[in-house]
């Protein structure tokens, strides 16, 4: 919209909290209609602003193609996304919630496992004594791939997941899992363990900008990212 | 000479010396080789969809098309074949062209391995004399040789197996060769810890699985891995031989010579490189051959020999080697040797 600045706030957990905490934080105050499933929120004397909550996902895509000016977004999601998308966002700042490690898990009774050479060195079993490629369940494919092939683990097929990655390798979907901890908990309860040079990416939440944005001359007007930049 | 010529009469070389031309499908089964050759090769490949949800390509590469072909098939004589045809793949860089025309010859089911060597080499060289190129060189590899100094070196076998496995990666090779010669793949502190949990898992049901491993599986690849002999200065001086091995560079005439001399030098036993007559061989095509040992360490299916030829502004118009084992990655339940070639036909255009 013209002369319009939108900003693309994740819709749900901690990440909307974290996001309006920090709006908050630098006197941006959001007020909505008062609806609980309203999408849209409004910033107090700032009537040049529209926030949008959606999906932390979406978030980027909508920056990527200008839909949106500004968001907050996981550093994990830009960096997962493809080239195409990825080269048209810059990250501005990286803030201080929404902290999480990408990491590499296997079975925890797996004890002759410690680092990613040993890894390496079971998928080649797989391949040469069962004639089967070691399975890595993930939501991240592409972080995936770029790690595994880096650190020499070349025969393994990824299995798509959706959710509760930690249930795959005790139901037969996969062997092990490339997925998100904040604390390692849900990993642990569930008998995994993170490979001693397992962690991939520390990712946290960030403020984003479209590098397009149709609105830089407002966003300059107004300074409103030196306000978010405090 | 125009493009189209210069196939035509590569093509009739072919022919002459035997090769038989061979169709190999455009659209493979991309789950088939990703099961077969790992998810790093899905990065190559131009995959959609079918309507039944299939996940399909365009062929990578008129080599594992033409294998798949020949497996498909169940040949059980050897095929001397020859193929002419585009092989599509993911560009990784602005330069890199998404259509690949390819030209070249395979002898699937190579019995004779020497022999067939030498005439897949005799014919890519005939070949580029008939479209009149002129001052070409010849560089060869043999990356079997790298196995059988692995097999006299002393360190874990597991050590042996993993650089074997990595010597077409230079790059993380020499990771390995830094950790090799640190000794930092094993932490103290975990096995004693992991030992505590060996001793419990020892008296569970050994056939248990975890996660598609047998507990038997686990405790044996531990116990192995805690016992592997390790000495700082053994690896060291393991590292050092391996390092200078991959300098030797040398005209392929004074090959047997050099090795002699690089045997002596790090007293290594006099026999790891002997009957080297089918690299020697090659001298007859052309005694300006230069050898190297790190060499045709760019393509992961070369288990013996490989060769690259040069024009006179040394730009690669052609290169192959022997592949002994892809066909069984390819599906194949038998050892099918194999050995072939490809004419680079976008360098030969001026």
């Amino acid at each position: 919209m013209k002369n319009l600045i939108t900003i693309g706030l994740p819709s749900k957990g901690r990440l909307k909290e974290g996001s309006v905490d920090y709006l908050r934080k630098n006197n941006l105050e959001l007020s909505s209609n008062g609806a609980e499933r309203n999408y849209f929120a409004e910033v107090k004397n700032f009537p040049f602003i529209k926030i949008i909550y959606l999906h932390a996902k979406e978030i980027i895509q909508r920056l990527s193609d200008g839909t949106l000016d500004i968001g907050i977004s996981g550093l994990d999601l830009l960096n997962e996304s493809p080239i195409n998308i990825n080269k048209k966002i810059e990250v501005k700042k990286k803030l201080d919630f929404g902290s999480a490690n990408l990491v590499v898990a296997i079975p925890d009774d797996w004890i002759d496992v410690q680092t990613v050479a040993d890894l390496e060195e079971v998928s080649f079993d797989f391949r040469d004594k069962k004639n089967k490629r070691l399975r890595v369940a993930t939501k991240y494919p592409n972080l995936t791939n770029n790690f595994l092939v880096s650190k020499g683990v070349t025969q393994y097929k990824l299995v798509p997941s959706l959710g509760a990655t930690e249930t795959y390798p005790f139901i037969g979907s996969s062997e092990i899992i490339i997925d998100i901890t904040s604390s390692g908990k849900t990993l642990r309860d569930n008998n995994l363990r993170i490979l001693k040079d397992g962690l991939i990416l520390k990712s946290c939440a960030c403020l984003m900008i479209a590098k397009k944005s149709k609105n830089k001359e407002i966003l300059k007007k107004w300074k409103l990212l030196p306000k978010l930049h405090q | 000479m125009k493009s189209k010529n210069y196939s035509e009469n590569i093509i009739k070389v072919f022919k002459k010396d035997g090769f038989i031309l061979s169709k190999p499908d455009v659209l493979l089964d991309s789950d088939y080789i990703i099961q077969r050759s790992g998810e790093n090769f899905r990065k190559l490949m131009l995959t959609f969809e079918d309507d039944t949800g299939k996940s399909m390509c365009l062929r990578p590469d008129l080599t594992v098309a033409s294998c798949i072909k020949y497996l498909k098939e169940k040949s059980k004589t050897n095929s001397k074949i020859y193929y002419s045809g585009q092989a599509y793949r993911r560009s990784s860089g602005p330069k890199d062209k998404v259509v690949n025309d390819q030209l070249g010859i395979e002898i699937l089911g190579s019995k004779n391995k020497s022999y067939d060597d030498l005439k897949i080499l005799k014919t890519i060289t005939k070949s580029i004399k008939k479209i009149k190129i002129k001052n070409t060189s010849i560089k060869v590899g043999d990356v079997s040789l790298f196995q059988r100094l692995l097999e006299s070196l002393k360190i874990p076998e597991r050590w042996k197996m993993r650089l074997n496995r990595h010597f077409w990666r230079p790059k993380y090779f020499e990771d390995l060769l830094n950790r090799l010669e640190t000794n930092s793949d094993v932490d103290p502190s975990a096995v004693e810890l992991d030992k505590k949990k060996f001793l419990e898992m020892k008296n569970i049901d050994q056939n248990k699985e975890i996660a598609n491993r047998k507990i038997s599986e686990i405790l044996s690849r531990f116990d192995r891995k805690i016992k592997d002999p390790r000495s700082f200065k053994e690896n060291k001086k393991t590292v050092k031989i391996i390092r200078e091995y991959l300098k030797i560079n040398c005209p392929i005439v004074k090959l047997e010579k050099t090795l002699n001399s690089f045997i002596l030098k790090n007293k290594l036993g006099a026999n790891i490189f002997k009957n080297l007559s089918n690299l020697k061989n090659l001298s007859k095509i052309d005694s300006k051959t230069v050898f190297s040992t790190n060499f045709g360490r760019d393509i992961e299916y070369y288990t013996g020999l490989v060769f690259e030829v040069y024009n006179s502004s040394n730009k690669e118009i052609a290169r192959g080697g022997r592949y002994d084992s892809l066909l069984k990655s390819l599906g194949s339940k038998r050892n099918i040797s194999a050995v072939g070639a490809a004419i680079n036909l976008n360098n030969l255009k001026k």
